[in-house]
């Protein structure tokens, strides 16, 4: 007797999950300028973030380095705090994403591509103006940058003048989410803390340490 | 130009034979030194000192530095606190390991992770004067006139995917280490240098406590 209101809920449950109930579904397609969100690219030039790590019940700490090189690649370097180096990573100009180094316990596949994705966010890679679009959810914008899987948002305020977040996503809702604190012109941002919204629930949290020496 | 080539061959004979680190000569029998060694570093139940610590990314060309305080006090305590430009502390305590960041404390078993251990059993050997003795290691030893350098290439294969060698500067006065080079594979190396030594001070058991 009672067996058909639980069925249904159960159905209603899955069809949310599965198919329409994400957040972008009830937001409105809105003519805007795309590439104002470029305007607004962190700093990375050079910086240390003392940087830590949850995963499930793990955690991690170090220091992640992020330079701007010459030849306009960036490269991200993790190391540990007594100087371990845990991964190196290069962003290369022409979308090209090299390993450069990565310690054995680190050097899987899943997680190599999930920080390549994360660091890119991050980077203002891959953004395809003739492939982007905007939406308005109040007084936000969300600018789509889509992927060859999932899609990019770079959500600003209506004027575009201030970056409050960024999202990893898949067509119906968010993956990863990344706030970014105190982004001034410039000048790396203070703080970044990086929320994966799937079960594993990785959190990374980057807190500028270091006034680097002058090179 | 013939005189040129071969004053050029001389020269580079001349340093090649010294070995490979400037100054240093390798000691073919080095029994003696190592007994030496051994007796010496046996006589220091304490060191305290601080330290500085540079990372240095070779292709970055970028250095990361830090500074600290270190204390070890025989067999097998050790406590390592980075207090600038960042707060990192790790304490060693009979097969236990205790590091605490800016946001968490962890506390591994000896077990738990072997990596950690042999890396961190380094320290230990170190300043214990056992590092010769690490079985994870195949030791060589080199002489100046003012210290030894003891060189460790490591056999075990977890350390050999991480380091080419570890290289320990002992000073030749008090058979204490001065510095310790860490070169990893990719050519990135990190030293630590030990200043302002204090010799077999009395250090109580709260520095190294375990909470």
């Amino acid at each position: 007797m009672y067996r058909f209101p639980i069925l249904f809920f159960l159905f209603l449950s899955a069809a949310c999950l599965n198919f329409s109930c994400g957040p972008y579904r009830h937001m409105q397609k809105i003519e805007s300028e795309e590439s104002c969100v470029l305007k607004l690219k962190p700093d990375f030039s050079r910086v240390i973030y003392k940087t830590s790590v949850n995963v499930i019940g793990n955690h991690i700490s170090g220091l992640l380095l992020i330079k701007y090189m010459q030849d306009s690649s960036t490269r991200i370097v993790f190391s540990n705090e007594m100087g371990f180096t845990f991964f190196d990573f290069g962003f290369e100009t022409s979308n090209r994403f090299i390993v450069h180094q990565v310690i054995p316990q680190m050097n899987k596949k899943g997680l190599i591509k999930m920080l390549r994705k994360d660091f890119e966010l991050l980077l203002f890679r891959n953004m395809d103006s003739t492939k982007a679009y905007s939406l308005a959810a109040g007084n936000l914008i969300y600018h789509a940058f889509p992927q060859s899987e999932g899609i990019n948002y770079y959500i600003t305020d209506l004027p575009c003048h201030q970056l409050i977040k960024m999202q990893i996503a898949s067509d119906k809702k968010p993956r990863m989410e990344a706030l970014i604190y105190n982004n001034a012109p410039d000048n790396p941002p203070d703080s970044i803390l990086i929320r994966h919204l799937n079960f594993f629930h990785l959190t990374i949290s980057l807190k500028k340490i270091i006034p680097l020496a002058p090179e | 130009m013939i005189k040129t080539i071969t004053l050029s061959l001389l020269l580079f004979c001349g340093f090649y034979s010294r070995g490979q680190y400037p100054g240093y000569t390798l000691l073919d029998h080095p029994e003696t030194a190592k007994k030496f060694i051994s007796a010496a570093t046996s006589a220091t139940g304490s060191i305290q000192s601080d330290f500085s610590q540079e990372k240095t990314l070779t292709m970055l060309s970028e250095k990361i530095n830090a500074t600290g305080k270190f204390w070890f006090r025989k067999n097998d305590k050790l406590r390592m606190e980075y207090l600038r430009p960042y707060q990192y502390l790790m304490i060693l305590n009979g097969g236990k390991i205790y590091i605490k960041d800016a946001q968490k404390e962890n506390k591994l078993s000896a077990g738990s992770n072997r990596v950690f251990k042999q890396v961190n059993r380094i320290l230990i050997d170190c300043v214990s004067g056992n590092m010769l003795e690490n079985a994870d290691f195949k030791p060589r030893l080199f002489e100046s006139p003012g210290s030894f350098l003891v060189e460790l290439k490591p056999i075990e294969k977890n350390l050999t995917s991480l380091y080419q060698n570890i290289n320990i500067i002992i000073d030749k006065k008090d058979f204490t280490p001065t510095a310790i080079e860490m070169y990893e594979i990719s050519g990135d190396k990190t030293i630590i240098r030990f200043q302002n030594k204090l010799l077999n001070v009395q250090i109580p058991d709260s520095v190294f406590f375990i909470p």
